[in-house]
C-alpha cells in the first residue's frame, strides 16, 4: 500500500494540470498526471524529472476511459485521495449558430468527461473512508458574457453539480469544491475551439465576434499564469474542511461581488455597455 | 404586448401537452396570439385537442431532443406565417437520483431535453427574429437555476446551464431587437414528477445511497404537495412580455424568492447550514 496520498489530476499536458501537477508531487503527493494524448506529455515530462509523477492516458470524453485509469491507478496505490478534474476547454461562437456537435462536444468534456471521472473515482473514496474532489471551475460558471455562452453554460453545470455532490458524498466523508479561476494566461486561449459558422467567416455575429474573441485573448495574455490557481489549490488541499467554492483571481473574487450587490436590472446595463463596445 | 407591433402576435410554446406549457399556450391564446404549441408525444395531447377546438391553438408535433424535427416543425410555421414574435422554451423534464447513481445516459439525456433542446430550438427561430428585427424569447428555467440540491443534481445543473445560456443570448440578441429573458419558478403543480425519470441505479440495491434517497424523495414530496396552481406561471410570463425591456429573469413563486433571496444574502457555509437543517443526514461521519 502506497504511503503518500495519491492524486489523479485531468488534462495535464498543459496550464493548469501540468502546473499543478509539479506543485502536489513537490508537496509529497504521488500524482498520476493524465492527458488525452500521450504525445504531448514533453512538457510535463521534462519538468517532473524526479519528481514522483505518473503519467497516464485519460480521454475523459471517452465512456471507458476514466474506469480504465482509475483501475490502473488502484492496482498500483490502493487508493486515490485526490481527485482534481481539470480537463476542459472553452468554445467561443454566437448561441444560436452552434451546431449539434459542437455543443455535445463542449458537454462531453466540461461536465459529462468530469461525472464520468468523478463517478469512477468515488467508489474508491467510499471504500477508503475519505477523499477530496476538487472540479476546476471558471468565473465563467458564475458570470455570463457574450460569445462564450456555452462555456458558460457548462461552468454553470458544474456549480451546480458541485454543490449537489457535496451534500451527497457527505456522509462517507468525501469533500467536493469547485475552484474558480478568472482570466488565466494559460494555452486556453489557443485550445478555444471556434464555431465553424465563425470560423468560415460566415457567421451572422461576424465581426462583434472578431473583437470578442480579441478582448478575451488581450485579457488572458495580460493575466496571471496558472500559479495563482495553483496556490488556490494548495490552500483547498491544506483546509482542515474545503469550502463550496474558492476563486482564483483578482476578476474571479471581484466580479461576482460586484454581481452580488448590483441589482439585475444595473447589472444588466452594465452588460450592455460593456457588449456595446464591441459593436 | 410592447415591441410588438402586429395584430395577432405569433407564439410558439414547447412542451404544452401538460403544465406550464399548456397553461402558457391557454393564456397565449386568451390574450390575442396565435399559438403554436408543440407535443412530443400525440397520445398525450387530449387536454392540448379540446384546447385547439376552442382557442387559436395549432397542436404541432415537434421532438427537441431531434434537430430534424424541430428544424421542420419551425420552418412550416415560419412558411406560413413569416414571422414568429414569441418563442417560450418550456420543454423539459427532471432528472432525479443521486448523481453516483446515473448513468453517462441519464446525465446526457438531461441535458439533451432541458438544455440542447432548448438551443435547437432557438437555433431554428433566432434567424426569423433577426430578420424581423423584434421577438421575444422566454426560456422556462426553474429556482434549481439558482440552488442546487442533493437527489437533483443533473436537473439543476441543467438548469444553471440554461440560466447561463438566457443571459448570454440576451447579450447576443440584443443588439439585433430580441429580448430574451428567463423565468424561474419554484414549486408548482405540474406533472413533473409524474414525468420525472430516476437515474439508472437509484432504486438499485447496489446503490449506496438508498436510504439517503428515500428521505430525499419523502421531503420532495412533501414539497410537491404544497405546489401553486401552474396558471400562475402562465400569468407571470403574459407580465413579462408585456414589460419593456424584459427584465433580465423573474422568480416565480414565494419559495423561489425566498430560497434565491437566501442564497443571494447568505455565505456559502451559511446557506449550506441552511441546508443541512432540511436535509439532516448528510453529515460527516463521527470519528
Amino acid at each position: 500500500m502506497e504511503k503518500r496520498p495519491v492524486a489523479l489530476i485531468t488534462g495535464c499536458s498543459t496550464g493548469i494540470g501540468l502546473e499543478a501537477s509539479l506543485a502536489l508531487a513537490k508537496k509529497g503527493y504521488l500524482v498520476y498526471a493524465t492527458m488525452r494524448n500521450l504525445k504531448k506529455a514533453g512538457a510535463l515530462r521534462k519538468a517532473a524529472k524526479r519528481l514522483p509523477i505518473e503519467i497516464l492516458a485519460l480521454d475523459v470524453d471517452k465512456a471507458a476511459d476514466a474506469q480504465k485509469a482509475v483501475s490502473a491507478v488502484v492496482r498500483k496505490t490502493g487508493r486515490i485521495d485526490v481527485l482534481i478534474n481539470n480537463a476542459g476547454w472553452g468554445a467561443f461562437g454566437a448561441l444560436e449558430e452552434f451546431t449539434d456537435e459542437e455543443i455535445w462536444a463542449q458537454y462531453e468534456t466540461n461536465v459529462f468527461g468530469l461525472m464520468r471521472v468523478t463517478n469512477a473515482v468515488l467508489p474508491v473514496m467510499r471504500k477508503q473512508k475519505g477523499g477530496r474532489i476538487l472540479h476546476i471551475g471558471s468565473l465563467a460558471g458564475k458570470m455570463t458574457f457574450g460569445g462564450v455562452g456555452l462555456y458558460c453554460s457548462s461552468k454553470h453545470a458544474v456549480e451546480a453539480l458541485t454543490e449537489a455532490m457535496r451534500t451527497e458524498v457527505r456522509p462517507f466523508n468525501i469533500e467536493v469544491t469547485v475552484i474558480e479561476p478568472g482570466s488565466t494566461n494559460t494555452q486556453f486561449k489557443y485550445n478555444r475551439h471556434l464555431s465553424q459558422k465563425f470560423l468560415k467567416g460566415k457567421s451572422e455575429y461576424q465581426s462583434i465576434l472578431k473583437k470578442i474573441l480579441a478582448y478575451g485573448n488581450d485579457q488572458s495574455k495580460k493575466a496571471p499564469g496558472s500559479e495563482q490557481v495553483v496556490k488556490a489549490i494548495l490552500k483547498v488541499l491544506d483546509a482542515r474542511r474545503m469550502a463550496v467554492r474558492y476563486a482564483a483571481g483578482f476578476d474571479a473574487t471581484w466580479f461576482p461581488v460586484a454581481r452580488w450587490f448590483l441589482t439585475d436590472a444595473i447589472y444588466d446595463l452594465v452588460l450592455k455597455r460593456m457588449y456595446r463596445r464591441f459593436m | 404586448m410592447k415591441n410588438i407591433s402586429v395584430q395577432k402576435p405569433v407564439a410558439l410554446v414547447t412542451g404544452a401537452s401538460s403544465g406550464f406549457g399548456f397553461e402558457i399556450a391557454k393564456l397565449l391564446a386568451e390574450k390575442g396570439c396565435r399559438v403554436y404549441a408543440t407535443y412530443r408525444n400525440p397520445k398525450k395531447i387530449k387536454a392540448l385537442k379540446a384546447l385547439a377546438a376552442k382557442a387559436d391553438v395549432l397542436p404541432v408535433v415537434m421532438e427537441v431532443t431531434n434537430a430534424a424535427s424541430v428544424d421542420k416543425a419551425v420552418k412550416a410555421i415560419v412558411q406560413k406565417e413569416k414571422r414568429i414574435d414569441v418563442l417560450v422554451n418550456n420543454a423539459g423534464f427532471a432528472m432525479g437520483g443521486f448523481l453516483e447513481d446515473q448513468s453517462d445516459q441519464d446525465i446526457k439525456d438531461q441535458f439533451d431535453t432541458n438544455v440542447f433542446g432548448c438551443l435547437r430550438v432557438i437555433r431554428a427561430v433566432a434567424p426569423i427574429m433577426r430578420k424581423n428585427r423584434s421577438g421575444k424569447i422566454v426560456n422556462v428555467g426553474s429556482i434549481a437555476g439558482r440552488v442546487s440540491f442533493p437527489a437533483l443534481g443533473s436537473y439543476a445543473a441543467s438548469k444553471h446551464a440554461l440560466k447561463a445560456i438566457s443571459e448570454s443570448l440576451r447579450q447576443e440578441l440584443r443588439p439585433y431587437g430580441i429580448e430574451v429573458t428567463e423565468i424561474a419558478p419554484g414549486t408548482y403543480s405540474t406533472q413533473v414528477t409524474t414525468s420525472a425519470r430516476y437515474g439508472e441505479n437509484t432504486r438499485s440495491a447496489k446503490s449506496p445511497n438508498l436510504e439517503n434517497t428515500r428521505q430525499m424523495e419523502a421531503l420532495m414530496e412533501k414539497e410537491f404537495a404544497k405546489g401553486r396552481p401552474a396558471s400562475e406561471v402562465a400569468e407571470l410570463i403574459w407580465k413579462a412580455l408585456n414589460h419593456s425591456p424584459m427584465k433580465i429573469a423573474y422568480l416565480a413563486g414565494p419559495d423561489a424568492k425566498f430560497m434565491a433571496f437566501l442564497k443571494w444574502l447568505l455565505p456559502d457555509f451559511a446557506f449550506e447550514d441552511f441546508v443541512k437543517l432540511i436535509i439532516p443526514w448528510s453529515r460527516f461521519p463521527k470519528k
